[in-house]
């Protein structure tokens, strides 16, 4: 059954290369077949790896065959549970979602473009999977170099290229960060697996182990683009052709969360668990900057791929904050949010995507009116809007609720208000950019604004069968993420996350070949009070979007309107466009993060 | 053990970000992440550094002789080889961005602001 491990990223792999291989002379049609076909695949192996997890416990596979001798491990292990399991296979049906969507992507293409992907959605998986420290760096590189290639992939679009130019430097450094650390933790441990890492630890939290944790963590906040580590992430977004932004705002910042829980629970929980109180203040103030920054970013963007993009933002934060309090229901929360939230958020991109391919521009005012056209889409895209919002019955709603438990058992009731309003701020966004598609409502822009020119179109025009071939996924996921709320999977999710968080029965079963433990059956999950915040979250969003759309009309407009102005300014500074700067702002964040990190665990 | 082998990368690794903070032009400002990456590299061969031993090729000496850690220097190879292809990608990009703006200051290319 193990094998099935790393045929989830050989079979990804091989069809990448065979649609490199054929690309040139193969029809389209068949490479997009295979390429679905490989991706539904390791979806399925992955679910299947994780649900034998839940029921026989973790499934674990060493590679060549090297076991550990007398408890002691020199080699290379994939260790499933089932949360990494299940977001695995996530990461594989939003990757083939995003085939299915470009289906007619890219027609004059060679191959290149999916067999990027390909490796994309490959790496991704093996970063899940893996239970070695080193090898997840290597995943982690071979993710962020397809995804820097994929994002300047339309190279005759020159901002293309400049987006990409800035996540590569970003996020190269950021690895460069967690290289670091992890050479850190072979120093002290002479091992690389986590499961031999963790019991080499033991115990000794001196400041050197807490460099090593801090240099790790924040190059994984790079990617998980928290505040101040974000500014790569919309300038990719923006520029990203529309199925990689699925994948990147559904799956891809949230594998630098699951990459500082995993560090944190697998490796470092005995050594900083006395301190835990420290680490948790930090991420926790990382988390809300990040949800902050990002809702009021999100909320100030006319560009819709830019809004979705700070929009994944503030949601990075919420899951950072989630992660943070370290507390296994939280982060079961933080779990179901992530499944939730990339269903909502990759449907929200492909909207903007059928927007783009019709109208060669998602600017929001050159749209205005326009979404009459397509009464269906902006259902769709306000539908979203309110899943966003954490509006039962999507999924986020669950994943909210647990997260909100988690505050109030740390004493931290004033995170729970602030998650609502910036996950409502990012909800009422959207539906601001709505209601003026659709309605043309709302102030007209500021004529001394640059207006953006043209984008160059992705596809060919959408009309006709591409538009249904567009519809049908963007539909799918929409559909799914409100049936996702349906599903009983709280109490799961958080048992999942107990075993997740355990790090004494990961070290027996991996290092001393100790019997798997089955999952046990997590504890009840009342919804009722999640249910009541999830609607005042969609009332707020609904009325913050009010605000923005009919604000014009209130008597004290004119101060209104020049304060916001005037307090906006600062942020709209902060991302000045200048990849220098994010160096800066990367250098700056990090050292504040490994001082509070050492200042607060003495 | 000597705090030197932290010193060293970790003065290399500052640098280049300062490069990379300050620079004006985007061939240096690859080259400063180059930079920085070398850090890792010097790190990494510095931990498996042992006085006085051989290189850990076992086909003509004895498996007692007393040698570097081997995998060290397997985990510098692996970055080696990603710091090439990033490299590669990032000059590309910064070809193709002279090509279009005709500059290569990243002070110039502010087309993403706000």
């Amino acid at each position: 059954m193990s094998e099935l491990a790393p045929l989830a990223i050989a079979v990804p792999l091989i069809a990448s290369a065979a649609t490199a291989a054929l690309g040139a002379f193969a029809p389209r049609s068949l490479l997009a077949a295979l390429n679905v076909a490989a991706s539904a695949f390791a979806t399925a192996a992955c679910a299947v790896l994780a649900r034998d997890a839940a029921l026989h416990g973790s499934v674990i596979h060493w590679f060549g065959g090297w076991r550990p001798a007398h408890g002691v491990s020199l080699g290379i292990a994939f260790v499933v549970d089932p949360v990494s399991g299940a977001l695995a296979a996530f990461a594989g049906l939003l990757t083939t979602a995003a085939f299915a969507y470009a289906w007619t992507y890219y027609e004059k293409d060679d191959g290149a473009f999916a067999a990027l992907l390909q490796v994309f959605s490959a790496a991704l998986i093996g970063f899940f999977l893996t239970g070695d420290l080193f090898n997840m760096f290597v995943f982690f590189e071979l993710m962020s170099v397809s995804a820097y290639a994929l994002t300047g992939f339309r190279s005759e679009d020159s901002s293309a290229v400049q987006g990409a130019l800035s996540f590569a430097v970003v996020n190269s450094t950021g690895a460069f960060l967690v290289l670091t650390g992890v050479a850190i933790v072979y120093a002290r441990t002479g091992a690389l697996l986590m499961a031999q890492i963790a019991h080499s630890l033991g115990g000794a939290a001196d400041p050197l182990v807490v460099v090593a944790f801090a240099l790790i963590v924040a190059g994984f906040l790079v990617k998980a683009s928290a505040a101040p580590f974000h500014f790569w992430l919309s300038e990719a977004h923006a520029v990203a052709p529309t199925p990689l932004c699925v994948l990147f705002s559904g799956i891809m910042v949230q594998a630098g969360l699951y990459a500082v829980a995993r560090t944190y629970w697998s490796v470092f929980s005995g050594a900083l668990g006395p301190h835990g109180d420290g680490v948790r203040d930090v991420l926790v103030a990382f988390g809300v900057l990040t949800a902050i920054v990002g809702a009021v970013m999100s909320y100030a963007q006319r560009h819709v791929k830019r809004l979705l993009a700070f929009s994944t933002v503030s949601h990075s934060g919420l899951m950072l904050c989630g992660i943070g309090l370290l507390d296994p229901r939280a982060l079961g929360g933080v779990f179901v949010y992530v499944l939730g939230h990339g269903l909502v958020k990759g449907g929200l991109f492909m909207g903007s995507g059928i927007l783009l391919n019709r109208y060669q521009t998602v600017d929001v005012e050159a749209l205005r009116g326009k979404l009459r056209e397509l009464p269906w889409l902006a259902v769709v895209l306000a539908l979203g809007a309110l899943g966003l919002a954490g509006l039962p019955p999507f999924g986020t709603f669950v994943g909210a609720t647990l997260i909100d438990d988690g505050a109030s058992r740390a004493h931290l009731g004033w995170l729970t208000v602030i998650l609502l309003l910036t996950a409502a701020l990012t909800g009422a966004a959207v539906l601001n950019a709505v209601g003026r598609m659709t309605f043309g409502w709302g102030p007209p822009p500021d004529p001394r604004a640059v207006t953006p020119g043209r984008e160059n179109p992705e596809t060919e025009a959408a009309t006709g069968l591409r538009l249904v071939n567009m519809a049908i996924p963007t539909l799918a996921l929409i559909a799914l993420a409100i049936a996702f709320g349906f599903v009983p999977v709280a109490s799961t999710a958080v048992a999942a996350a107990g075993a997740f968080a355990d790090r004494t029965v990961q070290e027996a079963v991996v290092l001393a070949g100790g019997a798997p433990v089955p999952l046990p059956s997590g504890p009840a999950v009342p919804l009722g009070d999640g249910i009541l915040h999830g609607a005042i979250g969609g009332a707020l969003a609904l009325a913050l979007a009010a605000l923005g759309l009919f604000a014009d009309r209130l008597p004290i407009w004119p101060l209104l309107k020049r304060t916001y102005e005037t307090a906006m300014r600062i942020p709209h500074a902060w991302h000045s466009g200048i990849v220098t700067d994010y160096v800066t702002w990367l250098t700056a964040g990090a050292a504040a993060f490994g001082a509070a990190l050492l200042s607060l665990t003495r | 053990m000597s705090w030197l082998p932290y010193i060293v990368p970790a003065w290399i690794f500052v640098i280049g970000l300062y490069g990379m903070a300050t620079s004006r032009h985007l061939v240096h400002l690859i080259l400063c992440l180059s930079v920085t990456q070398s850090a890792t590299y010097v790190l990494i061969l510095m931990i498996g550094y042992r006085t006085g031993a051989t290189a850990p090729v076992f086909s003509d000496v004895l498996s007692t002789v007393r040698a570097t850690d081997p995998v060290v220097q397997a985990v510098t190879l692996t970055d080696i080889v990603v710091g090439a292809t990033v490299t590669a990608l990032l000059l590309a990009f910064a070809l193709r961005i002279y090509k279009t703006y005709g500059t290569v200051d990243p002070q110039d290319l502010r087309t993403m602001q706000g």
